[in-house]
Order: C-alpha cells, then sequence, then structure tokens
C-alpha cells in the first residue's frame, strides 16, 4: 500500500508555478529520494505533504488519510525533519524531547524511555549543554531524534545532508539506514551520492514536473548502457590495443589511456576484449562494465 | 489540553531563561519604590533647585501625588517596557521558524496563540500588582489612611490597556512575521487612539484613558460612568482582536 500518495499536485507562488501537476506514490517500507536542483519545489512539495501549505490543485493522501491545510490530523503518522531544524535555544537537548513528547501525547515514562534511546542512537547522549552551543550537525541530529520520537510511520526529511560536512553527513545517513524497514524515509537531496548510498526508490523534480520516477534498479536496467570502458597504463598499450580490437573499435570513445567501447552484447564482447589484452600481454589498471550512474539519470532528465 | 500544558510550561521556561519575567518584575518593582518617593521628595527636589531667586512654594505633598506618579509612570514607562519586553513572544518564533517542529506534531495551532496569550497576560499581572502593592504600601506609610474612590476600577483600567498591548503584540507577530511588525502594530495604535483623544468627547469611549487617565477617577474628580465605556470597548477590542490572531494564525503559512 502506498504510504504517501500525491495526485495531481500543483502550486504556484505569483507567476512563478512551482510545482506542475505532479504525482507519485510512496510504498510502504521504502527509502524514497526527492532529486531536484535548489528551487525546484521539493521544500515546497514537503510542506503541502505537512499542511504547512495549501495546494492550488491536487491532493495528497498520508495513510490513505487526505491531507488537508492547516488541520494536522494526517501529521501524527509523520516525524518532519526540516531542513535546518530551528530549536528554542535556552534548553537542553532532554528538556526539548520531553517538550515534544508532551506534545504528541506520551506519557513522563514513554517519553524519557524514547527520548534516551533515541538521544543515544544520533549520538547526543553525553550533550547536555544547551542548544544554542550545538553546531549544525549537532542540530540536524537532535532534529532527526525529535522526528522519530512519535515512531512516525513516515519520516520525511527535507536536505538533511545538504549543509554538513563528510562526517556529519555520514552521521545522518548512518542513522537513516539504522530505521530503514521500520520507517518508510522521504528524503529530499541534490547529492546524488547519498541517494545512490541509501535510497531503493527515486523521483526527480524537475522544472516543476517529476522527470523520472522508480525503483533504482528498474531505472538502472532501463537506462543500461552496455558499455565497457578500458583504463590502460599508457598510451602504447592503448594503440597496441586499439589496433588488435579491430570491428570492436567502431563505436569507441578515446581519451589518453582510457577507452569506452560501446558494445552490442556485454557478455561476448568482455570476452573479446579479455582475450584480446591476454593474447597482446596487456595488462590494463582498470576494466568496468559501465552501470548508469544516477548522476547520468539526472542530468539526462534535467538537461 | 496536554499540548496547552506543555507549551505553556515552554513559555514560562522561557520568560524566565530569556529574563522577560525578571526584567518586566523589576522595572515594575523600581515604578512601585519610585512613585511615592518622588512625590514625597518633590518639594525638596525643587527648593535644593537654584532658580535665580524665584521662589516656588509648592503644596505639601498628599496620597494623590503618589498615586499621580504612579498612574503616569505605569501608563508610559511601564507599557513601554511591557511592550518591549513582549515584543517577540510570538514574532521570535515566526521569524526563526521554531514551531514548524512542534506544529508538524500535531499541536493545534490556536493552542499557540492562547497559550502565548495566557502566559504574558499572568506575567502581565503579576508584574502589576507588585507594583501597585509596593507603590500601596509606601503610600500608606507616608500619608497613612488617604481616601481612594473607585480604587477598583481606578487599578483595573490600565491592567486592561495592558492586556490590550499584548495581543496587539501577538496579533502583529502573527501579520508580520517579525519583531518591527509587532512593535510596529502597538505603536500605530497607540498614536491612533491619541489623535482620536484631541477631540474631548471621544475621552469617554477611548480605551487610551484607561492607561494614565483614571487618576481623576481616584481623587474623586471624575466619576465611574466617564471610564466603563472605554473599559468596555477596550475589553471587546482584547476578545475581539484575540480571536481575529486566532483566525490569521490559521491560515498563516509557517
Amino acid at each position: 500500500m502506498a504510504i504517501l500518495s500525491v495526485q495531481r499536485l500543483s502550486k504556484s507562488f505569483g507567476n512563478n508555478q512551482v510545482i506542475d501537476d505532479i504525482s507519485f506514490d510512496v510504498p510502504e517500507g521504502s527509502v524514497f529520494g526527492f532529486i531536484g536542483a535548489n528551487g525546484a519545489g521539493k521544500t515546497t512539495t514537503m510542506k503541502m505533504i505537512l499542511g504547512l501549505l495549501p495546494p492550488d490543485a491536487g491532493e495528497i493522501f498520508v495513510c490513505g488519510e487526505k491531507v488537508a491545510f492547516g488541520a494536522t490530523k494526517t501529521n501524527r503518522h509523520i516525524g518532519y525533519l526540516p531542513d535546518v531544524p530551528q530549536f528554542y535555544g535556552y534548553m537542553r537537548p532532554a528538556e526539548y524531547l520531553r517538550l515534544c513528547g508532551e506534545i504528541v501525547g506520551l506519557n513522563a515514562a514513554e517519553c524519557d524511555q524514547r527520548s534516551k534511546e533515541l538521544l543515544q542512537m544520533v549520538g547526543l547522549a553525553d550533550v547536555s549543554k544547551k542548544i544554542s552551543g550545538f553546531s549544525r550537525g549537532m542540530k540536524q541530529r537532535l532534529g532527526m531524534a525529535q522526528a522519530l520520537l512519535n515512531e512516525p510511520r513516515l519520516l520525511i526529511c527535507d536536505e538533511p545532508t545538504s549543509a554538513l560536512d563528510p562526517l556529519g553527513r555520514k552521521e545522518i545517513l548512518d542513522i537513516l539506514k539504522q530505521i530503514t524497514g521500520k520507517t518508510t524515509v522521504i528524503f529530499s537531496t541534490h547529492i546524488l551520492s547519498d541517494v545512490e548510498r541509501i535510497c531503493d526508490r527515486m523521483a526527480v523534480l524537475s522544472g516543476g514536473k517529476i522527470a523520472l520516477s522508480g525503483t533504482l534498479a528498474d531505472l538502472r536496467a532501463q537506462h543500461q548502457t552496455n558499455a565497457i570502458l578500458i583504463e590502460f597504463a599508457t598510451a602504447a598499450d592503448q594503440e597496441r590495443f586499439a589496433a588488435a580490437a579491430g570491428n570492436l573499435m567502431q563505436n569507441a570513445t578515446t581519451t589518453d589511456t582510457e577507452l569506452t567501447l560501446q558494445v552490442a552484447e556485454v557478455a561476448s564482447a568482455q570476452r573479446e576484449l579479455l582475450h584480446i589484452l591476454s593474447s597482446k600481454d596487456i595488462l590494463p589498471l582498470k576494466f568496468e562494465v559501465l552501470e548508469p550512474t544516477i548522476e547520468g539519470l539526472y542530468l539526462e532528465v534535467t538537461q | 489540553m496536554r499540548a496547552f500544558v506543555a507549551f505553556t510550561k515552554k513559555e514560562f521556561t522561557e520568560s524566565v531563561r530569556s529574563y522577560r519575567l525578571f526584567v518586566l518584575a523589576v522595572v515594575f518593582l523600581l515604578l512601585g519604590i519610585m512613585s511615592p518617593l518622588v512625590a514625597k521628595l518633590m518639594p525638596d527636589l525643587i527648593s535644593g533647585t537654584d532658580l535665580g531667586g524665584v521662589t516656588i512654594t509648592l503644596p505639601e505633598p498628599t496620597a494623590m501625588d503618589s498615586w499621580a506618579q504612579f498612574f503616569g509612570n505605569v501608563g508610559q514607562m511601564g507599557m513601554l517596557a511591557l511592550v518591549i519586553t513582549f515584543s517577540g513572544i510570538m514574532a521570535t518564533e515566526l521569524s526563526r521558524g521554531t514551531l514548524v517542529n512542534l506544529l508538524t506534531k500535531g499541536m493545534k495551532r490556536h493552542t499557540v496563540i492562547l497559550s502565548k496569550f495566557l502566559t504574558a497576560s499572568l506575567i502581565w499581572t503579576v508584574s502589576y500588582l507588585l507594583c501597585m502593592a509596593v507603590c500601596f504600601a509606601y503610600t500608606e506609610y507616608y500619608w497613612p489612611a488617604a481616601t481612594l474612590h473607585e480604587p477598583f476600577l481606578a487599578f483595573f483600567a490600565p491592567w486592561l490597556f495592558g492586556m490590550l498591548m499584548i495581543v496587539l503584540l501577538i496579533l502583529g507577530g502573527i501579520l508580520f512575521g517579525n519583531l518591527y511588525g509587532s512593535l510596529l502594530t502597538c505603536l500605530t495604535t497607540v498614536i491612533a487612539l491619541s489623535l482620536i483623544n484631541i477631540a474631548s468627547v471621544a475621552h469617554k469611549y477611548n480605551p487610551i484613558s484607561l492607561a494614565s487617565g483614571t487618576l481623576n477617577l481616584l481623587n474623586g474628580h471624575m466619576k465611574a460612568a466617564d471610564f466603563i465605556p472605554a473599559a468596555i470597548i477596550c475589553a471587546v477590542a482584547v476578545v475581539i482582536l484575540l480571536v481575529t490572531a486566532i483566525a490569521a494564525f490559521n491560515k498563516k503559512q509557517v
């Protein structure tokens, strides 16, 4: 069942049509990467899912219930981590989680228990200083803890890693990895390597439309290119190889020491190429069957 | 209800830790101490000044001089302190985006408004009562057993005007989303009411008469009936503005 269903959603600000009639479903249990350039409308879409912005047209369903602007009934299923989560600087992390816990209706014992577990998970268990002294990465991790406090079925993260250093990014991705399976995650980003690391589905938002969507495996299969890359130690090696390869070189592109071959059938071409390499006694630095990358797909649909 | 209690607790914590409660209490405590003291010392202060041979004889100060200082101070400095300390109560939350986490957890929007209104009102009430009690004690000490006419209405009036300021700060914060919006809403209202007050026929109905005009009630120069219409209009305005604030916040994109 789709935990989130967006149907024919549109939104414009003045003359600027940010979201133009988009539809997509997010099945339960998936990790959904929502990709788009800065200003593509990712945050706008998320805010509409949370009922913080009214859509111009279209409907959104969370766990089968319709989202209404301003009314927050569907939000009980959702945990939300804003792109830059803001807290009360005069509070300490445990105090903040207690406030959140009381608002979602946890009793004191449950709330303490959950807070403890979550602070442990996000690595803030021993931090007792006030939130005003937190680094951006710490705030992001506390944001993750508050989003997960009510054990939501759907976690929506708005660019959780975009402003963080490599270590901070890794920490957030590790946390997300820990909760997948229990919680469906929607995660907007423009960092494509993050999508490859943790997502199993993605949609690309471009020009207000969904330019591409599906599971990563399907998308890769659909955009399979049948290309093989060989990297040689020297340019001379490459020339010797090219001379021997004959008509395999028909669809080849070369740089100094690299050769990319477009082939009709990957397996037989591999055999043939390896045979040539061994018979000519050329030892390549790299021999790779090229998979379509998310970056390649993204550039293809957004350009 | 649980969310209301939780958020109100947060509001009080915020008032304590941001020194809002402390500052307001100290300001009003000082105003309470100062008013009778200035009234008492005024003749000495003036006679101590060299006016180039001109002698001014002032009548012996009375309890009414002390209360005149009280209403003057509370109506001007007190209101200013109230408006400044609470100017960020709504605006800061909106401009910083701190409500997003809580609203997406299912907290009702009217909870925010009512809780903030309650907290601010309580702090204002306590500060005002503190000021009044201190002033009363000193005044009673210097000028015992003074007669006060219509004390309830006379002291209730500035409090009610303070409530109007609080609700205007909240509404201004929602409408403009920043500190200046809150302050300007209050300032514009006070200026508009002051302009209306140029017409003496408006005095009876104008809430601004409540801010510092009720000394005339206390000393018996004016009657309760001269202030009751303004008090009713002010109270109705507070309720209407509060409802408007809730409606505006329900439509607000946070």
